[in-house]
Order: C-alpha cells, then sequence, then structure tokens
C-alpha cells in the first residue's frame, strides 16, 4: 500500500507531495473505481468551474491550483471593494475597483506554473446551459442564497438521465463569522441546495407598522429611512448600497429618527449592516471552508479517498465560536424538493397540433388525472383557466397550433390544476413529426 | 461513486449537437408557482385581476370592491409585483390610490403581517388577497401605518366612518386630499 | 454601545476611517478592542517539514492585520515546495524559504512587520531568534520537530508564559495542540443572543416592581391599544402576582406550574378584537419557560468560582478579583449582577426605552457594587469600570480554559497518563457508537500522527511501533492500523487543502487566544480530511 508506486504527473518533483496521495490507493481507497495511473491524466484534462472570486472564491482558486487542476474558469462579476483586502488575498489596494475575476485569475495564473484560469466578468445568469455543460465540477464560493439557487436549479434542469456527464457535482462553500458548511450536491441523486433551503434560517423581518409607529431599536430607526422615508424623500434617484453619499443619508435620517424617540445606537456602521445586510467574514474561516471544498474537489475527481456526496455524508456544518465542532450528516432529499424533486417528463406531442388539443390531451392523460389543467411554457402564458381575465386574454390562443405559438423540441412546458394544488407538473415536449 | 469523467468526448459532440438545436426554455420554479397559484386563486364578485402582459404572471393588478363594511361602495387597485424568489419571499402589493386607512400609508404600502414578517413559502396569494379584503372590512387600530387615520378609529368610530367617506369621494381629511374611489 | 443619543443635533457625517473600511467585516465579530489586541500582537512560525499549515495560519492573520510576525525555518526552497506552498513562486527556488514566504506574506497587508530567520547577518539560530526578538505573544511550530529545539521553546513558553501551538499535517490528516502558559478565563465569550435573556422576573427590585404595577393596575379598563402594547415583562409581572395570591405566596416553581401559569396569561389576552388576537400576551406566554426562572449558577462560572490559583487572589490578574467580588455578590444576593439587556418586545418607543433605562440603571448599580467589592479585595489596585461592567454583563458567559495549572515536572508524566486514560475512554465509546450513533472518535488519527512528530516519515509498522510504546495496545486496533497506513502514504507530505483547513482552525484559535474573545480550542484538535469532520479532545 505505502510501498506502492506513485504515478508521477508531468512535473514529478514539483507534485510529489500530491502525487504520493491522488495515485496510490490508502486504506480507505475504493479499488473499484480507484485507477491511479489515470489520475494525474484526467485530471489534467478536467475543466472546473469556480463561482465567486470572493473571500471564499479567491482561497478556492488558490486550493485547486495547488491540488492539480489545471484547466480552471472563474466567474464574478462584482469588482474589488477596500472591505475586500482584509481576507480576499488575491487584492490590493491599487486593485480597488477593477474586475474580481480577472484580477484573481491573472494572479494565481502567475503564482502557479501550468495552470490556466480563464475568467468571466458576468453574472452567472448571463452563462447558458451550454456553458455550465463544458464543466466537470463546479466549486461554489457566494455569499447570496439567490445566486446559489439559480446555480442549484440549473445543474439540477441539465441532468439527462441518459448522458451519464450530464451530472455535475456542486461543492458549495458559505461562511459566516467564525462558521460555515461545506457540502456537496449530485444533481437528482443526493439532496440539492434547494432541498437543504431550511437550514439558513432568513432574517427575521420587523413588522411595518412598528417601524412606521413605535420603533424600539436602533435597526428599526435604520429600516424606517430605508424602507419609508426614502421612499417618501427620494433624495437620489435610486438607491445605491455602495454609495457613501446614499448610506450617509441614511444614517442621517435614522440618527434623527432615533434622537426623536431616546433610542440609541445608530452609527454609520449600523445603518451599512442593515441596509447592506452585511454578514461579517473573516480569512480564518474563508480559509477551512474553501479548503474543506476543495479537499472534496480533489477526492472526488481522483476517487483517491471517500468524498462527502453519494452515499452517506453530503454536508459539514462547522462552528468555531465556541472551541471548534464540526457536524458532518447526510442530508436527505426531499421527495417535495420543487427542483430536484420536480423533473420535467417527455411529452410527445405532434407540432401541428392547436393548443386546445395539447390541453385536451393533458386532460385525457390517466396517469395525471388532470381536470382543469393549465399550460405555461418559460416566459408565456399559453392557457390559463383562472383567473378570469387571464382566461380571457390567453383563450384565443387554443386555437393556434403549437409550432405558430413558437414552442420547440425540447422546450418545457408547466401545467397546474387545482385538482392537485400542491403538484405542478413539468414535461418537456418531444415532438413526434418534424414541423 | 459516479464515474463522472469516463465520457468527454461524447459530451462534447452532444455539446455541439445542442448548440445547433438552439437553447432549450426551462420552466422555473418560481413561474411554476406563480402558475400554480394563480390557477387555484378564487377571487368571487368583489375581486377581479388584471394582467398587463399575460406572458408575464409576476405582475397584476387586483381590483376589490368591499361589499360591506365602511369601505363599501369604493374600487381599490393594488399592484402585485412577484419577486423571483417567491415564494421564498412574499410578493410585494401596494396600493395605487391615496386612501385613508390605518393600515395604509399614503404612498400605498401596506401593513399585513404576512406580506412581511410573518409571511412563509407555503403561504399562496389567495391568503394575501383574502388578508387585503379583511383590512377592509375590519381596520385594525393597534398596528398603524397612517397613525392619523389610527387615532381617529381608536377615539371616535363615528368621526372615522364619516372621514372614510369623506375620504373615498375625493374629499379632504385632515389636511390630506384623497383619491376618489367610490364608483 | 456609547450613548450618543444625548440632547444635541445629530453630528456631522462622517464616515468610516480607511482603516475601518478596510476591516469592517472583522470588526463586526471582535470590535476594535479586538482590532487593537491583534495589532499589538507579534507571532512566531518556527517552521519545518513542507511547513505549509503554518504559512497559511500566517496568511490568515497577516490579513485581518497582526502587529507583526516572524518565521524560524531553515530550509531552502525547493521543486517540491512550488507544488504545495502559494507564498512561493518560481523565482525562490534555492532561497531562504522563511525570506520567500515572509516578502510574500508581506505583500497582503503593508500595515504589518514581518522578520525571517536564520538570516545570514547576525540571527542563526532559533536560540539567537527568542533571545534577540521581542517578546512573543504566541509562538506557531509545525511537527516533525527536533527534540531539542522543541525544548527551546517549551523552555521559552514557560519562562514567558508563551502559549504554545503545535501543528502536524500529513496527507489526509492533521491535528494541532494548544499549550496555554496556566488557566485561561475568557469574558467575552460571544454568547448566542437567544441565550441571554436575564429578567429577574423572580426577584424584582422596587423600580421594576413599581413600572410594571403603575402600567397595570387598571389592567382590565386599559383601552386596547394600551392593552395591546403592554410590554411582555410587564404583562407577567403582574400576573405572577396575582398567582402568588392564589399560592400562597409561592411563585410557579414545577414544569406543570408554569403551564398553568401560562395557560392564566394566554387567557387574559383579549380576542374580541379586529386582530383576533395580542401579540404582546403571545410574547408573554412564549417567554414564560425560558424567563420565570429562579437563577443558577451556570457551570463556567461555577468552574471560575471554584478555581483555587496557584497565588493569593489579591495578587493575581483583575480578572481573579472580579470574579471573586462576584462569588461575593452572588452569595449575598442569591442572583447575578444583572445583565441589563432587555429584547426587543412590542411595547410603544417611550415605555420600552423606559424599561431599558430601569434594567441598566440596576445592572450598572449591581456593577457598582461588585466594583466596590473587588477594590476591598485589593486595597489600591486600580480597576477599570467598564472592564467590570463587562465581567459582570457576561457573568454567566464566562468560560475557563486549561483550568488545571499542575506543577510542571508533573504534566510531563501526566500527560502520557492522561494519553492512555483518552484513549482508553474513546476506544469503550467507540464501541457503542453504533448503537449511540456517535461519530467514531478521530484519536487514532493523533495516535499515528503523534509517532511522527521528531521524525520526516516513517512506514505503518514503524508507527505502530511507535504507538505500542505510548499507548499500548492501541497498536492492535483496526482503525489505529488504517490511520497509521495513511499516516505513512503520505510520507510526511502536506496536501494543500488540508494545510488550508489547519492552518485556517490555527488561525481562528489564534484570533480568540489573543483578543481575549470567543472561546478557544481546549487543547487539540483532529481533522479528518477523509470523512470531513473533527474532533477536540483534552489530552
Amino acid at each position: 500500500m505505502a510501498s506502492a508506486q506513485a504515478y508521477p504527473s508531468s512535473e514529478p518533483e514539483r507534485w510529489k507531495y500530491l502525487d504520493r496521495i491522488r495515485t496510490r490507493a490508502g486504506p480507505f481507497t475504493n479499488d473499484g473505481i480507484f485507477d491511479g495511473s489515470m489520475v494525474a491524466g484526467q485530471m489534467d484534462k478536467m475543466k472546473i468551474l469556480v463561482i465567486g472570486a470572493g473571500g471564499l472564491g479567491c482561497e478556492i482558486l488558490k486550493n485547486l491550483a495547488l491540488s492539480g487542476f489545471k484547466d480552471i474558469h472563474v466567474i464574478d462579476m462584482d469588482t474589488i471593494d477596500i472591505s475586500n483586502l482584509n481576507r480576499q488575498f488575491l487584492f490590493r489596494q491599487a486593485d480597488v475597483g477593477s474586475s474580481k475575476a480577472e484580477v484573481a485569475a491573472r494572479f494565481v495564473e502567475q503564482r502557479v506554473r501550468g495552470v490556466r484560469i480563464t475568467p468571466h466578468n458576468c453574472r452567472i445568469q448571463d452563462k447558458d446551459e451550454d456553458f455550465y455543460m463544458g464543466f466537470q465540477l463546479v466549486v461554489c464560493g457566494l455569499d447570496s442564497i439567490e445566486a446559489r439557487r439559480w446555480i442549484n436549479a440549473t445543474l439540477v434542469n441539465m441532468v439527462d438521465d441518459a448522458v451519464e456527464d450530464s451530472y455535475t457535482p456542486l461543492i458549495d462553500g458559505g461562511t459566516e463569522g467564525f462558521k460555515g458548511q461545506a457540502r456537496v450536491v449530485i444533481p437528482t441523486i443526493t439532496s440539492c441546495l434547494e432541498c437543504q433551503l431550511d437550514m439558513h434560517a432568513p432574517r427575521a423581518a420587523v413588522p411595518l407598522c412598528t417601524l412606521a409607529t413605535i420603533p424600539r431599536q436602533p435597526e428599526h430607526c435604520v429600516e424606517w429611512a430605508h424602507v419609508i422615508a426614502w421612499d417618501q424623500e427620494k433624495p437620489f434617484p435610486e438607491l445605491d448600497k455602495d454609495d457613501p453619499a446614499h448610506i450617509g443619508w441614511l444614517y442621517q435620517k435614522a440618527l434623527a429618527r432615533a434622537h426623536e424617540f431616546r433610542i440609541s445606537g445608530v452609527t454609520y456602521a449600523l445603518t451599512q449592516g442593515v441596509v447592506k445586510n452585511i454578514i461579517p467574514a473573516i480569512a480564518a474561516t474563508n480559509s477551512v471552508i474553501a479548503a474543506a471544498c476543495c479537499n472534496e474537489a480533489l477526492k472526488i475527481s481522483s476517487s483517491c479517498a471517500p468524498a462527502l456526496g453519494y452515499p452517506d455524508d453530503n454536508y459539514m456544518m462547522y462552528s468555531g465560536n465556541d472551541a471548534i465542532y464540526t457536524y458532518t450528516f447526510k442530508h436527505e432529499q426531499k421527495d417535495d424538493c420543487p427542483v430536484c424533486g420536480n423533473l420535467a417528463r417527455e411529452l410527445d406531442v405532434d407540432p401541428a397540433w392547436t393548443l386546445g388539443e395539447l390541453v385536451e390531451s393533458l386532460a385525457a392523460r390517466p396517469a395525471a388525472q388532470l381536470r382543469k389543467p393549465s399550460v405555461r411554457a418559460a416566459g408565456k402564458t399559453l392557457y390559463m383557466q383562472s383567473p378570469a381575465s387571464l382566461e380571457a386574454q390567453t383563450r384565443p390562443n387554443l386555437e393556434r397550433t403549437l409550432s405558430d405559438l413558437g414552442l420547440r423540441e425540447g422546450d418545457e412546458i408547466g401545467v397546474t390544476d387545482p385538482a392537485f394544488a400542491t403538484v405542478s407538473f413539468k414535461f418537456k415536449l418531444k415532438f413526434t413529426k418534424k414541423s | 461513486m459516479l464515474k463522472i469523467w469516463s465520457m468527454k468526448k461524447d459530451q462534447q459532440k452532444a455539446d455541439n449537437e445542442n448548440t445547433a438545436a438552439g437553447k432549450k426554455k426551462k420552466v422555473t420554479a418560481a413561474q411554476l408557482r406563480v402558475q400554480r397559484d394563480l390557477s387555484e386563486l378564487s377571487l368571487g364578485d368583489t375581486m377581479r385581476t388584471e394582467f398587463p402582459d399575460p406572458d408575464d404572471i409576476l405582475s397584476f393588478i387586483l381590483f376589490i370592491e368591499p361589499d360591506e363594511g365602511m369601505y363599501r361602495g369604493s374600487r381599490f387597485s393594488f399592484t402585485f409585483n412577484i419577486p423571483p424568489h417567491f415564494p421564498h419571499e412574499p410578493p410585494k402589493v401596494q396600493c395605487r390610490e391615496k386612501i385613508y386607512h390605518p393600515n395604509i400609508d399614503l404612498e400605498g404600502k401596506v401593513c399585513l403581517n404576512i406580506l412581511r414578517e410573518d409571511w412563509k413559502p407555503v403561504l399562496n396569494l389567495n391568503a394575501v388577497i383574502v388578508g387585503l379584503q379583511f383590512l377592509f372590512l375590519e381596520p385594525n387600530a393597534s398596528d398603524p401605518l397612517n397613525k392619523e387615520a389610527a387615532e381617529d378609529l381608536r377615539t371616535n368610530r363615528e368621526v372615522f366612518k364619516r372621514n372614510v367617506r369623506a375620504a373615498m369621494s375625493g374629499g379632504r381629511v385632515g389636511g390630506v386630499t384623497f383619491d376618489k374611489t367610490i364608483k | 454601545m456609547t450613548e450618543i443619543v444625548a440632547n444635541q443635533t445629530p453630528p456631522i457625517l462622517h464616515g468610516p476611517t480607511e482603516k475601518e473600511k478596510k476591516y469592517d467585516r472583522q470588526l463586526r465579530l471582535w470590535a476594535a478592542s479586538g482590532q487593537a489586541a491583534l495589532e499589538s500582537a507579534n507571532l512566531l512560525l518556527v517552521n519545518s517539514g513542507p511547513g505549509v499549515s503554518g504559512v497559511e495560519a500566517l496568511k490568515n492573520l497577516v490579513l485581518p492585520g497582526i502587529g507583526r510576525f516572524a518565521i524560524y525555518d531553515e530550509a531552502t526552497v525547493g521543486e517540491a515546495d512550488l507544488g504545495v506552498n502559494f507564498f512561493l513562486d518560481q523565482s525562490c527556488l534555492g532561497k531562504p524559504r522563511a525570506q520567500c514566504v515572509t516578502s510574500l506574506l508581506c505583500e497582503l497587508n503593508p500595515e504589518v512587520e514581518g522578520a525571517w530567520y536564520p538570516n545570514a547577518e547576525d540571527v542563526t539560530t532559533l536560540e539567537s531568534t527568542l533571545a534577540t526578538s521581542p517578546l512573543f505573544t504566541a509562538i506557531m511550530y509545525a511537527l516533525p520537530i527536533a527534540k531539542d529545539t522543541l525544548a527551546l521553546l517549551e523552555d521559552y513558553g514557560r519562562r514567558n508564559r508563551t502559549p504554545l501551538v503545535a501543528i502536524h499535517s500529513a496527507g489526509f490528516y492533521s491535528y494541532f495542540q494548544i499549550s496555554l502558559p496556566g488557566a485561561f478565563p475568557i469574558v467575552d465569550t460571544h454568547p448566542d443572543e437567544t441565550a441571554t435573556t436575564d429578567l429577574r422576573l423572580l426577584q424584582p427590585w422596587p423600580e421594576l416592581v413599581e413600572f410594571a404595577s403603575d402600567m397595570t393596575k387598571d389592567i382590565d379598563n386599559l383601552d386596547n391599544y394600551e392593552h395591546g402594547h403592554l410590554p411582555f415583562v410587564t404583562i407577567l409581572l403582574h400576573y405572577l402576582e396575582k398567582w402568588r395570591e392564589t399560592h400562597g405566596g409561592a411563585n410557579p416553581a414545577t414544569y406543570k406550574e408554569k403551564i398553568e401559569f401560562r395557560t392564566l396569561v394566554q387567557k387574559a389576552a383579549r380576542t374580541n378584537i379586529p386582530e383576533g388576537g395580542e401579540e404582546n400576551f403571545d410574547e408573554a406566554a412564549a417567554a414564560v419557560l425560558k424567563t420565570v426562572v429562579q437563577p443558577s449558577l451556570p457551570s463556567g462560572l461555577k468552574k471560575v468560582f471554584e478555581h483555587e490559583p496557584k497565588k493569593p487572589i489579591a495578587e493575581g490578574s483583575s480578572f481573579w478579583i472580579v470574579a471573586e467580588a462576584i462569588k461575593g455578590f452572588h452569595a449575598k444576593h442569591d442572583c447575578l449582577p444583572l445583565r441589563g439587556s432587555v429584547p426587543d418586545m412590542k411595547a410603544q418607543s417611550k415605555v420600552y426605552v423606559q424599561l431599558q433605562n430601569i434594567y441598566k440603571a440596576k445592572a450598572r448599580q449591581d456593577a457598582a457594587e461588585v466594583l466596590e467589592t473587588a477594590q476591598s479585595i485589593a486595597p489600591g489596585r486600580h480597576f477599570d469600570a467598564a472592564e467590570v461592567e463587562l465581567f459582570c454583563k457576561n457573568a454567566p458567559f464566562v468560560k475557563l480554559i486549561n483550568a488545571t495549572e499542575g506543577d510542571e515536572s508533573e504534566s510531563n508524566l501526566g500527560a502520557a497518563d492522561r494519553l492512555r486514560e483518552v484513549t482508553a475512554q474513546e476506544f469503550a465509546s467507540d464501541e457503542n457508537a453504533e448503537l449511540t450513533l456517535a461519530p467514531l472518535s478521530l484519536l487514532p488519527i493523533y495516535l499515528a500522527l503523534k509517532a511522527t512528530s521528531h521524525v520526516a516519515s516513517a512506514s505503518a509498522d514503524e508507527i505502530l511501533a511507535d504507538v505500542a510504546k505510548t499507548v499500548p495496545g492501541a497498536n492492535d486496533q483496526e482503525r489505529v492500523v488504517q490511520a497509521a497506513q495513511e499516516v505513512a502514504r503520505a510520507e510526511g507530505g502536506e496536501l494543500h487543502n488540508i494545510a488550508a483547513v489547519t492552518g485556517g482552525m490555527v488561525a481562528q484559535e489564534l484570533i480568540k487566544i489573543i483578543t481575549k474573545q470567543y472561546i478557544p480550542v481546549d487543547n487539540t484538535c483532529i481533522f479528518d480530511g477523509i470523512a470531513s469532520r473533527c474532533q477536540v479532545l483534552r489530552l
């Protein structure tokens, strides 16, 4: 075992520590799927995507470059802010204002020889499925739940059970203060980020009437300035939470209100924290979580040791507030998950059918037992049985053919029915005749 | 463990085919959920909707014509804007008219618990609409957004009623001119 | 929080300084006081082997603005370093590793000063490094390490009361171990918000009683608005009074009585109103089980009260004197000094602020009493009133780490015994793991790594032979055998990811120790990169 030969990569001396582990079986390696002789060659060719070039993203890029990945892409739309410099170690004072993805990529490429890092200075939503299909692994270091849900849904929806490579594992890290989590999703096979949404408690909202009439906390004063005073006075055309003049205006308003109600504790930092929903972040925690994620990436890519994901544990919770505590467990997939529990089924249709014929055929399907199906495609309302105004507006569509309505092979439709208040169906259109 | 990396070449081919066929359009979970909510909406005789763009079901207008209570005889309208993260975020609802109501301010903001602090993903659009209807039946003085209106309701219900009628006819109450909502 | 509300017009807007902007995300965790402590700290890393974990730890300390660091490392940069250490590049080959790493780390934060040894000039040994450097706040050292080097560091630690952190990382495994120079108390532990409610409802003081009875004396005739805005504290005090009238003057004590009391409160809410119920009464009912409680002495503070420092209290640090004063307060009043914070609750603004002030005033009064006692314990000593107030505020959450401070010659022997004892306990609990669903012990990883504490690498058999010497019999355990094989696979090499996980954890711990905020590990943390989990053991 330990005496087994390592399979050296193209620069054996440089990567000897890594090769000893990734190309040799250990006591926990699953010999059925591990082939040490293939690892270096495979990892050299792998394309891996990093989402986010912030606190976690900088660490992830460094870690992947030193884990034997050679073709790394990074996507981030943000520019560098001064408050990033306490942890986003690929950036310097002089980089403030530049693209995070570009600066980070250039830095790591220069530091680690032989690694190619391609930056994408845009939103994740600007890239289509074809782009994401090009990667064998996605590692996420994001601070927004919305972006996580988007990429999760995209990777889950990409799955085509006939194509093995359409399953792209998603490794996700997140931190808050001294705490964080690292988790692995094998789309449709294990619990997805949407299944795990209840692990993040949303910030409790304060009733509007409390803000309006009986504020008690400094946060209430800031929220009042943000939600009510701003709308009433519109001091600037649109609120830019990164503009100190805007935050300053809110701070002044909040301070005056606090003064009126004799509430103490309104500060500039508090105002900024509440308005931007700032989450405390430090390098140390990012280091732990990003590396835990990349460790899974290495294990998944090489099979040199069991990884989080499948079949057992898929989630590591980490807390450093009170000593150090981790809880690593299996988060179960949810049957009723709106993302991975509701995959589109294929539906054979003739493009020459009218929409009315399609609706009738849905109602006639014995498996679904729909009575009053309403049908929409992505961004297009085809026919809604209710409410009345929408029914009237969409009724003419019933006479038009599917191809006439712009539907194409592979498009998805969503079908709902009041008879099934808790279920909705997704179908992927399969044309029986070519139009 | 999945053998995820084994078929690289095949995938490249498949990719190219997909690109040639154009992008497949997917239905998002939020859109599907709104579709479901709309198809089980029960509006009755006192309410109706209007969709400026029927393809965009995330924004519409709701008209309410209370047939009992102090606000009887008027027609009120609310814009509904459903965020892309629905149902994890509540719909944004705003009254389009300037009305005299303890729980609706002069900008049209509505103080209804399920539109903010008590929103849960299991709630649906119907619950919101029922809530709005209830505000016209039982305006609530304890959790006011329009402090003056709430004060009137608390101290003298008759005066409040008169003010409601005056405001709905487009009159002035307490120095503020309200929109005419009487049909 | 300072009170800025005083009768003044709002100050002219002064935004944050450049430094506050740069450190904004961490100041929200440890505030200006923690930042000041970091900025005056001076750290030493004594490096060996691949030495990546310690460098990663330094990265995570340079970024938040540690004052000064030094690296002692005799290695020259080789090709293999470039595949595992990010703070080296092609141009470093053949140069002193300490020099190159220091220079690239310093790039991360211009406010941090870095030094490296041995240098070609005056400081050529670890001994001279220790002798000529400004006093180190803490020392990290990488394992494996030569025994005499370790002895030097341990001696420095003992003489200067410097915390030492040992770090060992090989392949998928790592551990770090903190040696503190003595009992280490933490006042500012940052407890969870939800755990901090202390309303003293069963021992109210006259001002609070008066305020509550004034608000509730005519409770049934209040109009709906006033009734619906009574702060829940006054509701509970009012109905406790009622309860005592019918229960021979006793408060609800048992769980059953508290449930009955909660029902009494729930039933007092008005329901024939448009809202159908009252939020403040809901809050009151929900708070019954948590706030209608007799104060008890939390275990962390009990440990502090029971601890017997070697020196007489009056000569020790102010911590022990204030602790003694609080102990006296507790004995006299049967409760701790009031924390003084009031959770948010439905109430009119003015009433809530009044209630807040009543609690704050009482907390100040309690703290003043503690301060007075402290001064009588150590006459002539100066006590910082703010420090005493913070201690009083956090008293229930105070923590004592490394509570057993033995004599040094004993502690070495003690450590070996203790390891055998803990090993036996861990293996015993592993046998029941299937029943208790507890994760298996990570101690085998520690044993296997520890066996290579002073050698660059070893075979599985050599590791097991060493384990057999430290903990006889452990070498036969299957999981120890596996751990030995896994450690042998690495041949002393580090994986960058494991080094970064470990360096991150070590940095967190050093931040906690330096700022004296949050609660440090006591004293060993083992990381398993295969199962992706940690275990903390006191060894």
